[in-house]
C-alpha cells in the first residue's frame, strides 16, 4: 500500500510540474485562463479543438496560459472566479452551459475580458463565439445521403439540447436536398452532462441505427461519439477494402481516429476562434461582442484529407462545394434550430 | 413487434452484463453485512485499469486480471475501513466513489498526458464476449455457493446474525473481508467490460451511474442471485428499449420508458411486490465481544 501511495504522490508531483504556474510570476505577459466543458480537453472533438487553439496561441504569443477541467458542473463557477480573482486578463469558457456563469462572473469583474464558446451573451466584456453548425451539418448531410447505399442515415447527438438540435436539423435538411426520400434516424445519448462521456451508450445507439438500416452515422456527442466509431469498425470492410458502414466526425477533424471508416468530419474551427480572441486581447483590441463563424470565414466546414479522399466521389465533392457557395451567397437557407 | 427482434435481445444482454457483474459483486458484500455503495467507484477502477493495462500489453486477458487485482485493492480500502475500523459503510463507499473519479484522471495525466481518458485500444485487443459468458455463468455458480456450501451458509449467517455466527466459531471478520474483496473483483470485471468490451477506451466517469443502477438491481432482486440477474436483464431491457424507441413513438419521451425499472424498484422497496428484506446485519459493523 505504501509504495502505491508513494508512486501516486510522485505521479502527482510530476503532473504538477508540467502545469504553468500561477499569475504571480510575469506580470508583463497577458494571462489567459480557459475553463473546459464536462467532456474534458481530450474528447478528440469540441474541447480538444479549443485546447488546440489556446496551445497554438501560447506558442505564437507571449502569454501565460492556464487550463481548468471541472470535474462536475458545480465546479465551473468557482474555477472561473479563481482565475478572475488572480487578475487573469482573458478567461475563456468552453461550452454553452457556461454562459450564465460567465455572465455572473463578468459582471463582478468588469475589467477582465471573457469569452464563451457556443454561448450568446450581451454583457459588454463577454465575447460570444458562435458557430453556424447547421450549415456545416447541412454539407455533411449531403455527403451522407450521396454515400448511403441503404437510403438510411443516422444522427447521434450527445445531450438532448437546442444546440445539438442545430446539428441534427441541418444534417437532415442536407440529406433531404440530395434525396427527399432518405430516412434520417435521430438519437440522443441522454439529458444530463454524462451524455458527453458514455461511449458504451454511443456504441449501442450506433448499432441499433445500423440494425435499422443506417450505413452512415453522424455523431455529435463528444467522447460518447467514439462508441459510434467502434460500432462502424465492427462491421468491417468489403472485398474492395471499402468500409461497409461509415461514421462522420464532429468539431475536430476526426478522420484519423479510425482511418477508412470516417467518411468526413464536420469541423468547427473552435481553435481558430479561440486563437483569434487571444490575439485580440494581446493586441489590446476590444474583445466583447458577438463573433460569428460560418462557411464564409472558414469557421465551419467539412474535412477532406488523405484519410478520406478515396471515400467520397468527385461528383459529391463538386455538388457539396456548389451548395456551400450557394449557402454563402444566401441562395440556400439552412434552418437554424436555435432560432425557431 | 419491433421490441422483440433478435438484435434487441443481444442489446439487452450487452447492457445488462456490466450491471449483473457489479450487482453480483454487491451481493457478496451485502450478504455478509457490508453495504457496498462503492460499486460505481469499483467499476471505474476496473474500467480504467483494464484499459490501461490492455493498452500497454495488448492482451485483454492480462487487462482483465489487472482490473480484478485493482478492484480487490480498492475494495480492500473499503474492507479495512468498514470491518477493522468500523467506519460508516455508506460514507466510506461514497468516499471511494469520489476517489475513483479523481485517481484515473491523475494517472492518465502521468501516463498519457491526457486528463481522464486512455488512448483507444485496437479492435484486435478487445474482448467483446468473454465477460458476458462470465457474468451469466456466475449466476448459477454463486447461487450454488450461497445456498449449497458451508461457505455460503457462513456468509449468510454473518450477514444475518453475526453474534450467533461468531458463537458458532465462524470468523465474522474473515468472511466479511473475503466477501468485500470478491465484490471488488466482480465489480471491476463489470467495469472492464465497459472499457475493453463494449467500447475501446476509458473516459472520465464512463460508468455514468451504472454502479448505482446495479445496486438498485440488487435490491430489486432481493439480494438473491437469480432474481438479481432477472432484475439486471429488466434494467438492460428498459435501456435497450429506450434506445430502440427513441423517436419512434411521437410525444412519448424515452425517459418514461427509462424510469420504469426505477419505479418498479421503489414499488418493491415499499413492499408492494413481495417484501424485499435486506440482510439483517446490513450496515452494522460487528463488534467482537470480549
Amino acid at each position: 500500500m505504501k509504495s502505491i501511495l508513494f508512486a501516486a504522490m510522485l505521479a502527482m508531483a510530476a503532473a504538477g510540474c508540467r502545469q504553468p504556474t500561477y499569475a504571480e510570476d510575469d506580470k508583463s505577459r497577458i494571462h489567459v485562463g480557459i475553463v473546459f466543458d464536462i467532456g474534458g480537453r481530450d474528447d478528440h472533438s469540441f474541447n480538444a479543438a479549443a485546447w488546440e487553439g489556446v496551445k497554438r496561441a501560447a506558442r505564437d504569443m507571449p502569454i501565460v496560459l492556464r487550463d481548468v477541467e471541472p470535474g462536475d458542473p458545480t465546479s465551473l463557477e468557482p474555477a472561473m472566479r479563481a482565475l478572475a480573482e488572480r487578475n487573469y486578463d482573458l478567461i475563456i469558457g468552453v461550452g454553452f452551459s457556461q454562459t450564465p456563469l460567465i455572465e455572473a462572473v463578468a459582471k463582478d469583474y468588469p475589467n477582465i475580458s471573457f469569452a464563451v464558446v457556443d454561448g450568446f451573451s450581451q454583457v459588454p466584456n463577454v465575447a460570444s463565439l458562435i458557430f453556424k453548425e447547421h450549415e456545416g451539418s447541412f454539407l455533411v448531410g449531403m455527403i451522407a445521403a450521396e454515400t448511403t447505399k441503404t437510403g438510411t442515415v443516422g444522427f447521434i447527438g450527445g445531450m438532448d439540447i437546442p444546440l445539438i438540435h442545430k446539428f441534427a436539423v441541418g444534417y437532415e435538411e442536407g440529406a433531404k436536398t440530395v434525396n427527399p426520400n432518405v430516412n434520417v434516424i435521430q438519437n440522443y445519448i441522454g439529458v444530463t452532462d454524462s451524455a458527453w462521456n458514455d461511449p458504451v451508450k454511443g456504441k449501442e445507439l450506433a448499432r441499433t441505427q445500423i440494425d435499422k438500416g443506417a450505413d452512415v452515422i453522424f455523431s455529435a456527442a463528444g467522447n460518447s461519439g467514439l462508441g459510434a466509431f467502434d460500432a462502424v469498425e465492427q462491421y468491417g470492410k468489403d472485398a474492395g477494402g471499402r468500409a461497409k458502414k461509415f461514421v462522420i466526425g464532429v468539431d475536430s477533424n476526426q478522420n484519423w481516429v479510425k482511418p477508412g471508416f470516417v467518411l468526413t468530419s464536420m469541423v468547427k474551427r473552435v481553435d481558430n476562434a479561440v486563437y483569434r480572441i487571444v490575439q485580440d486581447r494581446v493586441n489590446n483590441k476590444p474583445v466583447g461582442g458577438v463573433h460569428v463563424y460560418g462557411l464564409e470565414n472558414e469557421g465551419i466546414g467539412y474535412a477532406l484529407d488523405e484519410y478520406n479522399k478515396d471515400l467520397i466521389t468527385d461528383k459529391t465533392i463538386r455538388s457539396v462545394d456548389e451548395a456551400k457557395r450557394r449557402i454563402i451567397a444566401g441562395e440556400i437557407k439552412v434552418t437554424n434550430a436555435m432560432e425557431k | 413487434m419491433e421490441l422483440f427482434r433478435i438484435a434487441m435481445i443481444f442489446s439487452t444482454i450487452r447492457l445488462a452484463t456490466p450491471l449483473l457483474l457489479a450487482a453480483l459483486g454487491g451481493l457478496f458484500a451485502e450478504r455478509s453485512g457490508v453495504i457496498n455503495i462503492a460499486l460505481e467507484g469499483l467499476m471505474l477502477g476496473g474500467a480504467f485499469t483494464a484499459a490501461t493495462v490492455t493498452f500497454y500489453t495488448g492482451s485483454p486477458w492480462i487487462g482483465l486480471l489487472a482490473a480484478m487485482g485493482g478492484g480487490v485493492l480498492i475494495a480492500a480500502i473499503h474492507a479495512v475501513a468498514c470491518i477493522q475500523f468500523k467506519a460508516d459503510q455508506v460514507v466510506t463507499g461514497t468516499a471511494i466513489n469520489i476517489l475513483m473519479l479523481a485517481v484515473p484522471t491523475l494517472v492518465c495525466g502521468a501516463l498519457f498526458g491526457t486528463t481522464g481518458s486512455t488512448p483507444q485500444i485496437p479492435r484486435s485487443s478487445l474482448m467483446p464476449n468473454a465477460p458476458i459468458v462470465v457474468a451469466f455463468a456466475l449466476v448459477p455458480a454463486i447461487a450454488y455457493l450461497l445456498y449449497r456450501t458451508p461457505f455460503g451458509l457462513r456468509l449468510r449467517a454473518v450477514g444475518e446474525n453475526p453474534e450467533a455466527a461468531d458463537t458458532a466459531g465462524v470468523s465474522v471478520y474473515g468472511i466479511r473481508y473475503a466477501a468485500v474483496l470478491v465484490s471488488g473483483a466482480l465489480a471491476a470485471i463489470g467495469g472492464a467490460y465497459l472499457s475493453i468490451g463494449q467500447s475501446s477506451l476509458f473516459t472520465r466517469n464512463m460508468t455514468a451511474g451504472r454502479g448505482f443502477i446495479a445496486l438498485a438491481a440488487l435490491i430489486f432482486g432481493k439480494w438473491r442471485p437469480v432474481q438479481t440477474m432477472l432484475a439486471c436483464l429488466l434494467f438492460g431491457f428498459a435501456d435497450a428499449a429506450a434506445i430502440q424507441m427513441q423517436g419512434v413513438i411521437p410525444y412519448v419521451r424515452v425517459e418514461y420508458i427509462q424510469i420504469i425499472p426505477y419505479v418498479l424498484t421503489m414499488i418493491v422497496l415499499a413492499g408492494f411486490i413481495g417484501a424485499s428484506r435486506a440482510p439483517r446485519a446490513l450496515g452494522r459493523p460487528y463488534e467482537k465481544e470480549r
